[in-house]
């Protein structure tokens, strides 16, 4: 049940021990691994969310700190998740990639409420005590809507597979090749995907709206375009006014100007209010009435 | 023919020139009239699939010179008309007139030019950034010459405008030309509705021509190399559009205004409800346009929502203060039927009509299948064929009357009158059954899903020869007595 | 089918109005003095009437939009570009040239019936306009293909069959032409 399950609870006193820990654990860890797991092809290009959007991920058991054991569905089921993989020996992205996706999540707001964030380890050789410890390090909060966790290595392929993440075994480093991503999922179908190896807020709130039912009905492309009309902004989800748009006005603006113009330089004639007071009883310039 | 020397204080030699100036008009309109519906009748023959052998860029260069020319005419038809009966209280420019008309004239060369010599096909409103895509079909030079003609239309329609709108200063004051003091409940100074409705309707066309200039030079900027915005430059290019085509409707609705009450033997007064109508659609008609942008997405719902809830908005003063103030005006009087009233009052109620095929389409729900199918031109030629050109033929055959002081047959009326409504309804019938049955707009051949096009196509012909009969024995008849006028 | 009834709504009120006018001119043949004040009544009365019908109009229509609100997730993507003068459908997102060059001349998609479909739209380089016709040859429903944006329509196609992409948006010489494919099973 996704109440029972763990979230982080680690409070500050133990969180420094644990991640004293972790570094250890780290440590000795990486003098025993020699081959490890690969999964997927490598790629310099990142996984495009278009490949992946609205495809339905497998439903993996997830193993908490505390041995208790859930499943993703448990944890979509009532509300949608931001899924990430990481791994704890990570010695290059993963951790600033969890600082950064943390001070998203608290731009964007609804974490927990609107939302979970559940952060997987595809590494064998980690505990999930081990991810637990890299959210304390990161300074993610205790009940804030975080999991952390791990999974059986034949699930971790299932969910890589299913969002285009890979992960290869380097020996020259002793690390992981992979990117950093995250999987936005609604009822267990991918909705967006944040490729990247910081993740915006502004792109963060865009996902938040979409869970709330909000829908983009298009987007722009990349690339600059002089004069837009419109702006989305996802965090208030509303459209805002853009420089095009003052061109709109324009037109109008010139034809109140120029009328009132016309007017105010007739108005300075004599003759108008003089016409105005005489009756005319003709037809027009040409007519023969 | 006696004179009048008025109060506006036209001399014999100026009165004289406006009416040569007005028949001139008149007459333009009338050789416009026959060649750009044979252009229509040839992009129909087209779709009949009776011209197997022409290559179909000639169909969309055909289309754009139909379209442009069309609006063109009709634009400067009621422009030219409402010059005449506004210098019953003014004194518009003649010169300024005389300038409009070599600037048209100029314009229209152009048009001939880059359509059909250079094969320029983008359309009337020749959306962004299409004029630059010509994949061989046309040079630039017909690029630029189209646009060069646009300018000059667009430049010379702003200053005869411009000049109507001064004309009309020196003798109201901006407020007292809107009628505002009816709005107060004062009914003094008297404001003919005519002034008022073309004060409304110049000050909007002043926007929609400055728009179409800002369109022209944001191609420039693009052909220099900075991408502009498309969802801009089609959010400008329907409000110069649907402006242009809405401003040129009201201006005939104006004509009416002043006209049918002649025939009718009663007054058409300004009140309460008729300003504040007016002022209400100078305000909605810059929102309007909208409703041509539904299907970009990129456009925020609320403004797509907005669009359906003006253009419904529109509806309201058009039918309850001019469609009905037609009707009470006619209803028991002793109208004198004539082929000028009876077409004056044929067009209201072919704005009508085409104003409920507006509503229909204007409704996002029903704009989803109908957006761009056959239904849109159904009903903007309901408004044009069966509307503004009605008004503007019988405003012609009225003036011809008055210049000429030759009278009409009324054996030849009633052919005219039935030819053109059976021609026109036909023809549009043959356009609403075709959107109906989702074949597209704009399509040089039918493809297999929607051959029964081709049909629609056919049967539209047969109609528009009808028509074209009708056209021609008007000709004959207006014509003749516009030719007369020129012994006045 | 909503275009029909599109068509009768404006044929059953074009007679009226139609009939109308009829009515008035012929009421010339009986000339006589009107009373003005119960024009104005009729006229009052004509307003709220036009309100009414338009309020209601606008009350059920308002919310049958092509733009989604509610909070389903499509089961199927489809990717399109539009380009002179050809319309690329692909299940993977075509993001250049040669993609598109593919797209046009691969296998046609298949979504099944009945799914939710997405369709994201987009142009290479004039506009064009996306449209789906059913394989009765019945327009379904359609968005603009514009360049710099991704127009998303999102639809239901309930019978199976062949559906025909055309451009409802003139794009040049072969507008006519333009098209795509789309198997619905």
């Amino acid at each position: 049940m996704p109440q029972r399950l763990r979230v982080v609870t680690a409070r500050p006193a133990i969180r420094r021990a644990r991640q004293a820990l972790a570094s250890c654990l780290l440590l000795t860890l990486a003098g025993r691994v020699e081959a490890q797991s690969s999964m997927g092809t490598a790629s310099a290009e990142p996984p495009d969310e278009a490949a992946y959007v609205y495809k339905q991920l497998p439903d993996v058991p997830v193993l908490g700190a505390g041995a208790d054991t859930t499943r993703l569905s448990a944890l979509w089921q009532d509300r949608p998740v931001l899924l990430v993989m990481v791994f704890s020996r990570c010695a290059g992205t993963c951790s600033p990639f969890l600082r950064s996706l943390k001070s998203a999540v608290s731009e964007a707001g609804g974490a927990g409420s609107a939302y979970r964030i559940v952060v997987l380890s595809f590494d064998q050789a980690d505990t999930a005590a081990d991810v637990e410890a890299m959210g304390a390090n990161a300074g993610i909060r205790p009940n804030t809507g975080w999991v952390f966790g791990i999974a059986p290595p034949s699930d971790i392929r299932r969910l890589a597979e299913a969002t285009g993440f890979w992960f290869r075994w380097d020996p020259t480093t002793a690390q992981y090749d992979h990117p950093s991503m995250v999987v936005a999922v609604d009822r267990g179908r991918v909705l967006r995907m944040l490729v990247g190896a910081t993740v915006s807020g502004t792109e963060l709130s865009e996902i938040v709206q979409e869970f709330g039912g909000k829908f983009v009905p298009a987007y722009a492309l990349p690339g600059k375009l002089a004069f837009r009309c419109f702006e989305y902004d996802p965090t208030s989800g509303r459209y805002s006014l853009d420089w095009g748009l003052l061109l709109l006005f324009l037109p109008g603006g010139f034809a109140v100007a120029a009328t009132m113009s016309v007017f105010h330089r007739a108005s300075s004639r004599v003759h108008r209010d003089a016409h105005v007071r005489r009756e005319t009883g003709s037809s027009g310039a040409g007519s023969a009435s | 023919m006696d004179v009048t020397i008025d109060t506006i204080g036209w001399t014999n030699v100026e009165a004289r020139s406006w009416r040569r100036m007005t028949l001139v008009w008149g007459l333009t309109v009338l050789v416009l009239l026959p060649v750009l519906v044979a252009l229509g009748a040839y992009m129909r023959m087209f779709q009949s699939n009776v011209l197997p052998s022409v290559a179909p860029e000639w169909f969309y260069a055909v289309l754009t010179l139909h379209s442009l020319g069309m609006v063109g005419a009709w634009f400067v038809g009621t422009m030219a008309g409402i010059s005449y009966l506004l210098s019953k209280y003014t004194r518009p420019s003649l010169a300024v007139a005389r300038f409009a008309y070599l600037g048209t004239i100029a314009g229209v060369v152009l048009l001939i030019a880059c359509t059909l010599v250079g094969r320029f096909g983008a359309g009337w409103y020749f959306l962004f950034p299409l004029p630059l895509y010509a994949q061989g079909v046309w040079s630039p030079w017909a690029t630029w010459t189209f646009f060069a003609a646009l300018a000059t239309l667009g430049v010379c329609w702003t200053i005869w405008t411009l000049d109507l709108l001064r004309a009309i200063a020196q003798r109201y004051s901006l407020g007292t030309a809107l009628c505002l003091h009816y709005l107060a409940g004062r009914t003094a100074p008297e404001v003919p509705p005519m002034i008022l409705i073309s004060t409304v309707s110049l000050i909007a066309n002043i926007a929609g021509l400055v728009a179409a200039v800002i369109v022209i030079a944001l191609f420039g900027v693009q052909a220099l190399g900075v991408d502009i915005d498309p969802l801009l430059m089609k959010n400008l290019t329907f409000f110069f559009g649907h402006l242009l085509v809405n401003v040129t409707m009201y201006l005939g609705v104006a004509m009416v205004y002043e006209l049918l009450p002649l025939y009718a033997g009663r007054p058409w007064k300004t009140n309460r409800v008729v300003a504040m109508a007016w002022n209400a659609l100078l305000f909605l008609i810059f929102f309007a346009y909208f409703h041509h942008l539904y299907m970009d997405f990129a456009q925020p719902t609320w403004v797509q929502t907005f669009g359906q809830i003006s253009s419904y908005l529109l509806s309201i003063p058009a039918a309850v203060v001019s469609i009905f103030g037609t009707l009470a005006l006619v209803y028991a009087s002793k109208m004198r039927w004539r082929l000028a009233s009876i077409l004056l009052f044929l067009g209201i109620m072919g704005w009508g009509v085409g104003g409920i095929a507006a509503v229909i389409d204007s409704t996002v729900e029903f704009n989803v299948r109908f957006h761009n199918t056959l239904w849109v031109p159904a009903h903007f030629h309901t408004y044009y064929l069966m509307g503004v050109v009605l008004i503007v033929l019988g405003f012609i055959d009225h003036f011809s009357q008055d210049v000429s002081k030759a009278g009409e047959i009324s054996s030849r009326t009633k052919w005219t009158v039935g030819l053109l409504v059976v021609g026109g309804y036909g023809f549009l019938a043959m356009f609403y059954w075709g959107g109906a049955h989702s074949v597209p707009r704009r399509y040089a051949v039918y493809p297999d899903e929607v051959a029964q096009g081709a049909l629609y196509a056919r049967l539209a012909l047969a109609f528009i020869a009808v028509l074209f009969l009708g056209i021609v024995i008007y000709l004959w008849e207006t014509g003749r007595r516009c030719l007369k006028g020129f012994a006045s | 089918m909503i275009q029909m009834r599109g068509l009768y709504i404006f044929i059953a009120v074009a007679a009226a109005l139609v009939t109308v006018f009829a009515y008035v001119a012929s009421s010339t043949r009986r000339a006589h003095d009107i009373d003005f004040h119960r024009a104005y009544a009729v006229r009052k009365a004509l307003f709220f009437a036009l309100l009414a019908v338009l309020a209601t109009g606008l009350w059920f229509t308002l919310g049958n939009t092509p733009y989604p609100r509610d909070n389903e997730i499509p089961t199927n993507v489809v990717f399109v570009v539009g380009k002179q003068f050809s319309f690329g459908v692909s299940a993977a997102p075509i993001l250049d040239d040669e993609q598109y060059q593919a797209a046009t001349f691969a296998e046609p998609v298949d979504v099944p019936a009945g799914a939710l479909v997405e369709f994201r739209v987009t142009s290479f380089d004039v506009n064009h306009g996306f449209s789906l016709y059913s394989p009765a040859g019945q327009l379904v429903a359609q968005t603009q293909a514009m360049p710099g944006y991704v127009n998303r329509l999102r639809v239901r196609l309930g019978d199976p069959g062949t559906y025909t992409v055309l451009c409802l948006e003139m794009c040049g010489m072969a507008h006519h032409r333009m098209r795509g494919i789309l198997y619905v099973k």
